[in-house]
């Protein structure tokens, strides 16, 4: 709860602050998810990701909501959202965390570890995500993928179902930042 | 082929048919259209993003999960992620109101101007820097 409290303190102080020049920022962060069995693949994409990467801390949190995730087929977007997310009990999944060792003066593509702390219905949990960094002439672009384990947010799928869906989670992001407008 | 056979035939027939009108039907409903679903709630983009920054909470429980039509002053046009998305000012220089237009919209977003005034039709999913629309067309243009 502290945590979330946290990130949305830094999200409102970095949107509400007029004197940012080290701060870049998307609104439309691209993330999507593959759960892949040998009854179904499953994939769904957010396009509507807000992130914002404060330099000064090499900071970056990061906040979507979850019924924002588009599906293929309509019946999973509703399985998703009602019985396994509850998007109606936890509307979003935050990221709050620090690129290690990162010097966003350098030019070109830097790979960095990025150490923070994913909530996903209310579940906080360390995680350590390798990232692609590019900086092209001042313009950040973040790639990367991870792995969730369905079981640690303790999403309960119903025992008929559970071959269809995978117990490791693959996520794919990639947020193409701009300066923060002032 | 024998009287019997023909009748197993005949009801294997219909079991696939079923099952795959079942199949197509239902799991495979297809995509919401917006076109085809009545408007829920009518507003403009300032009263929308007020709305979510003054109550987040109350705001959701009118306007989340329903189709609105927002009237709005286009800010920007981006083609990211290979999505065409509309932002419409918002009530303040931070907050807009995020449209993912539908593919069918493709030809009348590239016409969008800076400055143009729109009015777009979607589904609210919420706010976060942003109110969010999906599934958005535009309407009377």
């Amino acid at each position: 709860m502290n945590r979330i409290i946290i990130l949305l303190f830094l999200l409102t102080n970095f949107i509400n602050s007029d004197e940012i020049s080290d701060q870049v920022i998307t609104r439309q962060g691209h993330v999507s998810f593959f759960s892949y069995t040998s009854v179904e693949n499953i994939e769904a994409k957010n396009n509507q990701v807000l992130s914002i990467i404060d330099f000064s801390k090499n900071e970056i949190a990061i906040s979507m909501l979850m019924n924002a995730f588009v599906f293929k087929k309509s019946l999973m977007h509703e399985h998703f959202n009602e019985s396994y997310i509850e998007s109606d009990l936890y509307p979003k999944a935050t990221f709050q965390g620090t690129i290690i060792d990162f010097d966003p003066l350098v030019e070109g593509t830097q790979t960095k570890m990025v150490k923070g702390t994913l909530t996903v219905r209310d579940i906080a949990k360390e995680v350590e995500i390798k990232t692609n960094i590019e900086n092209i002439n001042g313009k950040y672009i973040i790639t990367g993928d991870f792995e969730v384990v369905v079981k640690d947010f303790d999403i309960k799928i119903p025992p008929i179902l559970a071959p269809n869906i995978a117990k490791i989670i693959s996520i794919k992001f990639r947020f193409e930042y701009q300066s923060y407008e002032k | 082929m024998n009287k019997k056979n023909k009748i197993t035939f005949l009801l294997f027939t219909l079991f696939l048919i079923g099952s795959l009108c079942v199949y197509f039907g239902y799991y495979n409903k297809p995509k919401i259209n917006i076109i085809n679903i009545s408007t829920e709630i009518n507003t403009s983009s300032e009263k929308l993003t007020v709305s979510f920054i003054k109550n987040e909470e109350n705001a959701n429980s009118i306007y989340k999960g329903k189709i609105i039509e927002v009237e709005g002053i286009v800010k920007e046009v981006t083609f990211l992620n290979n999505r065409n998305t509309v932002i419409l000012y918002g009530e303040n220089k931070h907050s807009g109101v995020l449209c993912d237009m539908q593919s069918n919209q493709i030809m009348k977003v590239k016409n969008l101007k800076r400055g143009q005034k729109v009015m777009i039709k979607g589904i609210c999913k919420g706010f976060l820097k942003d109110a969010i629309l999906l599934n958005c067309m535009l309407i009377n243009q």
